[in-house]
């Protein structure tokens, strides 16, 4: 595999943590709220894939799409709703607890020997071979990320929906007061946030066809460090953090010497650390930006 | 008159005969004056029912209480049944803690642990602790010993292979297949996978065969992809895997094969069953594993064969082929007490058990030493899957570079 195609997958990984962060992104912009829970919505979409296995792919991903809006909303009322107002940590915390209450209940009712999917498993076949080895996964990933990221921007700086949704976002009390209805904002968030879950439980999937209870948390987590690496407190940068830490996990694994790969994680992380050292604001912050950081 | 009485007492008797032969065969147990009466030997299992090591764990203790009652309703150890009290772990060092002083508070005389000896460590320090002999009836390193115990951890043993047994199996088969080059993928997240690829390189490469490339990964961190494009485009005739049934394993696979690449890809007993496969013929195909027993129901053995139906008939289908180390290590257990007479003495039952040579068991003769105390030299079942279905090839010892203990 050439340098080039090395390249190309760390731009998948990326884009697919891309999609993550910039879930994450959405809720902390609306409700100044982390969501860790959201790892726990792609497990459940990824496990309702598994479910839905006997059924055509496109009614099983279109019913997946539902489950994650759905299982999305059910958090939103049940978990953010009442903890509106509490600070980001608080909510760090809740959301980690639920998250990991969440993969003990996917413990108990699917098992902890994980179950295959093999949906779009052709996905996974090369459309280029020999050295760039190419997949069409890799070109899936790069392009959903891209549309849907696009498709976000539009409807933040294109519509008056988004319009409503950065106001509140920039002051929530004051876009209560000029008659932004907060709560439909709010719901509009996460059904996003639900659509983006489904849309990496699909790919994910493809990629990794099998469902165990861990998928939501570890990509979750390496999410969330991406995130507050590109600064949390704005979209388009959290959404380029998680871009970079998953090009660069890619990389790292892609070029590093054979003796040397059981560091990939640990470098990867180095590198946050690094970056969050020199520039606490975050890599893509401007200078002299603050640097409180969960 | 007469004639009609000898036929109403023939059709009575053959009565009772059938019922009394139905009874018999329904039970499989013998006569009720062979049941074991005497006070129960008291086996505390330590395992995991829940979670990570279920897999591995539940299945070896399921066999195992299959073989119990089979013990006991002949008669039990020296006239005392078997009585396992099972604790949850949940693979937490707390629980397994816990687990371990909850089951010797119960009574436990012998204490059954978890198949890794670093999940197992809490329960197996409790039970060295109280000088119990402590047996893991899978865990597939010489952990479970003085390696990793020190001195106390003479009481402590496993009837999994020592990883060099497989190492050595998986290099015969290459040679004997004629894939004489191999990609070694490693695994770094458990020594045991380690262990196994680095036995097996050292002795394919005395077999004559040529490692091609050394590649790894470490179970979480991402790179498995990449690692598998580099596996696919190695040109090696066979890949060696040794990880477990991770989400990374139906990845790497599935990447390779969707790269073309449908060369073997050849694995320890960790990558067993089918249950993590795609089920996808063109990428389930051409995958070998060295293991226990087949859990596809075609094992040599009529015996394994039988427990393997009526665990699956229960409703507890095994998923890996370790299950018949539940009943070997129940078995080792019972002779080490029939040896020391009836005496549930943990030294004395350790030293019974570091002098097993080629004892008999469910999954071939067990030998233990001094110094090893997880099996080797031990044949191992050669799995293949092919377009998706397992099926059982050879049995094959790990010959003459697979430790061998001069006895």
């Amino acid at each position: 595999m050439t340098f080039v195609g090395y390249l190309v997958d760390a731009v998948s990984l990326g884009a697919l943590y891309a999609l993550i962060a910039v879930s994450v992104g959405l809720v902390f912009g609306v409700l100044r709220q982390i969501n860790l829970a959201q790892g726990e919505v792609m497990a459940f979409g990824a496990y309702s894939l598994w479910i839905m296995r006997a059924l055509p792919s496109w009614l099983a991903i279109l019913l997946c799409f539902g489950i994650c809006v759905a299982g999305s909303l059910v958090l939103q009322v049940l978990v953010f709703r009442p903890l509106r107002g509490a600070s980001a940590l608080t909510t760090l915390i809740v959301t980690f607890g639920v998250s990991y209450g969440l993969e003990a209940l996917w413990l108990v009712v699917f098992g902890p020997e994980g179950k295959p999917v093999s949906m779009l498993i052709k996905l996974n076949d090369t459309v280029v071979g020999g050295a760039i080895a190419l997949r069409w996964i890799t070109i899936v990933d790069i392009g959903t990320a891209a549309v849907l990221l696009i498709g976000l921007y539009v409807l933040l700086f294109r519509s008056s929906l988004g319009l409503r949704m950065r106001a509140v976002a920039e002051d929530f009390s004051i876009a209560r007061i000029v008659g932004v209805r907060i709560d439909r904002v709010v719901t509009v968030a996460f059904v996003l946030c639900g659509a983006s879950a489904a849309v990496v439980a699909v790919l994910e999937t493809v990629q990794t066809p099998l469902v165990t209870t861990t998928l939501g948390l570890s990509l979750i987590v390496v999410a969330l460090v991406g995130v507050v690496l590109g600064g949390l407190d704005h979209l388009a940068r959290a959404t380029a953090g998680g871009f970079i830490v998953g090009f660069v996990n890619s990389l790292l694994g892609s070029i590093l010497p054979e003796q040397q790969l059981v560091f990939v994680t640990s470098l990867t992380f180095l590198f946050v650390v690094v970056v969050l050292v020199v520039r606490p604001a975050g890599l893509l912050a401007p200078r002299g930006a603050g640097a409180e950081r969960v | 008159m007469i004639h009609r009485s000898w036929l109403k007492m023939g059709v009575v008797m053959t009565g009772v005969f059938g019922l009394a032969l139905g009874m018999v065969d329904v039970s499989g147990a013998a006569p009720a004056s062979h049941a074991a009466n005497g006070k129960p030997i008291i086996i505390g299992a330590v395992i995991d029912e829940t979670s990570t090591m279920k897999p591995f764990d539940q299945p070896a203790l399921e066999a195992a209480e299959i073989w119990a009652k089979k013990v006991n309703s002949k008669g039990g150890v020296l006239g005392r049944p078997i009585e396992f009290k099972v604790y949850n772990t949940e693979s937490q060092a707390t629980l397994a803690k816990s687990g371990a002083e909850k089951a010797i508070a119960a009574g436990a005389q012998i204490l059954w642990v978890t198949c890794d000896a670093t999940f197992a460590a809490p329960a197996v320090e409790v039970g060295l602790s109280h000088h119990l002999l402590t047996i893991s009836p899978c865990t597939s390193t010489n952990l479970m010993g003085p390696e990793k115990f020190g001195p106390a951890g003479k009481l402590a043993f496993t009837f999994g292979n020592e990883p060099s047994t497989t190492g050595a199996v998986i290099a015969r088969l290459l040679i004997q297949k004629g894939w004489k080059t191999a990609t070694v993928v490693t695994d770094h997240l458990l020594t045991y996978f380690v262990d196994v690829c680095g036995n097996f390189t050292a002795d394919f490469e005395k077999l004559g065969g040529k490692i091609v490339s050394q590649l790894s990964y470490t179970t979480g961190d991402h790179t498995v992809s990449q690692v598998a494009s580099k596996a696919a485009s190695s040109g090696a005739a066979a890949t060696v895997l040794c990880t477990t049934t991770t989400a990374t394993l139906p990845t790497f696979v599935t990447s390779v094969r969707t790269l073309g690449n449908t060369k073997p890809i050849v694995g320890p007993w960790a990558i067993d069953g089918g249950f993590w496969e795609p089920s996808t013929p063109k990428i389930s195909t051409n995958l070998w594993v060295a293991t226990y027993a087949s859990v596809f129901g075609d094992d040599p053995n009529p015996t394994v064969r039988s427990l393997f139906h009526q665990m699956k008939a229960e409703g507890e289908t095994p998923l890996t082929g370790g299950f018949v180390l539940g009943p070997s290590a129940l078995e080792g257990i019972i002779t080490a007490i029939e040896r020391e007479k009836g005496s549930l003495t943990g030294e004395k039952l350790a030293t019974a058990v570091v002098h097993f040579r080629d004892v008999a068991t469910l999954s071939g003769p067990v030998t233990f030493s001094d110094e090893y105390h997880a099996v080797v030299s031990r044949r191992e079942r050669i799995v293949e899957i092919t377009h998706d279905k397992g099926r059982y090839v050879e049995s094959l010892s790990p010959g003459k570079y697979g430790l061998v203990l001069h006895t």
